[in-house]
């Protein structure tokens, strides 16, 4: 049996991924996407740039983690397209809350 | 094979409706979804219950998981003769289609891939399954790197057209700079695609196996530093631990109990080869065992000190 080594790709905020690759990396559709943009949920790291072309989005891996598993909520619950955004940011505010919540735990005297 | 009474895992009769069905699996998806549930065991009941729905709510596999007829929740059992031919339109599938190796879930999720599909289906590119894998690592490793033999199965189909759980081993590096709780995508790596379309991918979830003596939050490291009372009042020079070897730790005089002492740059590796900082947080301990001069020198100490650290109470 041959071992492959395989390259892994960061999913965090130092790594980007463009609306095609998050289209094909999340579930989500392109519309469903281009909707979260539109209503803020999802932000663009080049959204003050001119040049406003869907291929030229580029977005943080990171928030590849929170779309997955706002597609799982989407699919488990079959979400309507308006909620989306809302989860969303519920789901980003929650990734906040929990990482200082687990920083604090841990630098508490 | 082991049966599982789909009607039963979503608390419904044989005989329940579409929309009872429905009902049912959404007042158990909002208390089991493992994104939604913080119960450990919600996970291993959401997929029982994301499966049942899954084969209940359409009405051709519901019709095929009927033809099983009844069993007991957990029974060995083999689909009836000919059940493969009945509901696989593929006319590869054969009556000695053999079911081994293969669970009940596997066997339906199978009507969904593409492989057994109508005509239309059997053409029409379907990507592979995304999978996800959580692995644990020391922080030593984290620090320095690591190469990772992964190894897991999925459920794919052989040259027979029968579903088999193959083995999947590659290995991946995990370079310095990573987390707790990063998340990393091998591209390609899960389940086969059909037809053209791509194969699904893997994420991988790593999570730190907790150090004995080190606490990390993002790049930075906290480890205790018990001092004694008399090297928290006059200050030391103590050795403390990192994980580059020991380093010594010059301790002012004065040091109260919960101050951090911060060592930089001798925390976890970033990606842009800095380093988070290592920070000591000070416990004064006292012995508890004291010898007779010990004791002596504290009375002595009790005496003479005006010192009173209750002072804000007045």
């Amino acid at each position: 049996m041959t071992l492959n080594q395989t390259e892994l790709i960061w999913l965090d905020e130092h790594h980007e991924v463009t609306l095609q690759e998050l289209i094909a990396l999340s579930g989500l559709s392109q519309a469903e996407l281009v909707l979260l943009v539109e209503n803020g949920a999802l932000v663009p790291n080049n959204a003050n740039t001119s040049d406003l072309r869907l291929d030229a989005w580029q977005f943080s891996s990171q928030c590849l983690v929170s779309i997955r598993t706002l597609s799982r909520l989407k699919h488990d619950f079959e979400l309507e397209p308006n909620a989306l955004s809302l989860t969303l940011v519920f789901l980003e505010r929650i990734r906040t809350l929990e990482f200082q919540l687990h920083h604090l735990e841990h630098t508490k005297t | 094979m082991k049966f599982k009474d789909y009607y039963k895992i979503l608390g419904v009769a044989q005989t329940a409706t579409i929309d009872e069905i429905k009902k049912a699996y959404r007042k158990l998806a909002h208390q089991y979804h493992p994104d939604v549930s913080k119960d450990p065991a919600g996970e291993e009941r959401f997929k029982e219950i994301g499966e049942a729905y899954a084969t209940l709510k359409d009405k051709e596999k519901r019709a095929a998981y009927d033809a099983l007829g009844r069993h007991p929740s957990g029974e060995e059992f083999r689909p009836p003769p000919n059940w493969a031919k009945n509901q696989y339109s593929d006319s590869s599938a054969s009556p000695e289609y053999t079911f081994d190796d293969i669970d009940l879930a596997d066997l339906f999720a199978s009507f969904s891939s593409g492989k057994h599909q109508s005509h239309q289906d059997h053409i029409r590119p379907i990507p592979g399954q995304d999978y996800e894998l959580a692995t644990q690592i020391s922080l030593e490793d984290a620090h320095h790197g690591i190469t990772l033999d992964l190894n897991f199965t999925v459920p794919e189909y052989d040259t027979q057209s029968q579903l088999k759980q193959v083995p999947h081993n590659f290995k991946a590096r995990i370079p310095k700079g990573v987390t707790h709780g990063q998340k990393m995508l091998l591209r390609g790596k899960g389940g086969n695609g059909f037809h053209g379309a791509p194969d699904g991918n893997l994420y991988l979830n790593i999570n730190f196996i907790p150090h004995r003596l080190f606490r990390v939050t993002d790049h930075d490291l906290f480890i205790d530093l018990p001092l004694a009372p008399w090297e928290a009042a006059l200050g030391a020079t103590v050795k403390v631990p990192t994980l580059e070897g020991a380093v010594n730790l010059k301790v002012p005089a004065g040091a109260r109990s919960g101050q951090k002492l911060r060592i930089g740059k001798r925390g976890m590796p970033k990606q842009n080869q800095e380093h988070g900082d290592l920070f000591a947080v000070i416990q004064i301990v006292i012995p508890t065992d004291l010898s007779h001069q010990e004791r002596e020198l504290f009375k002595e100490l009790a005496d003479t000190s005006t010192f009173n650290p209750r002072v804000h109470f007045n």
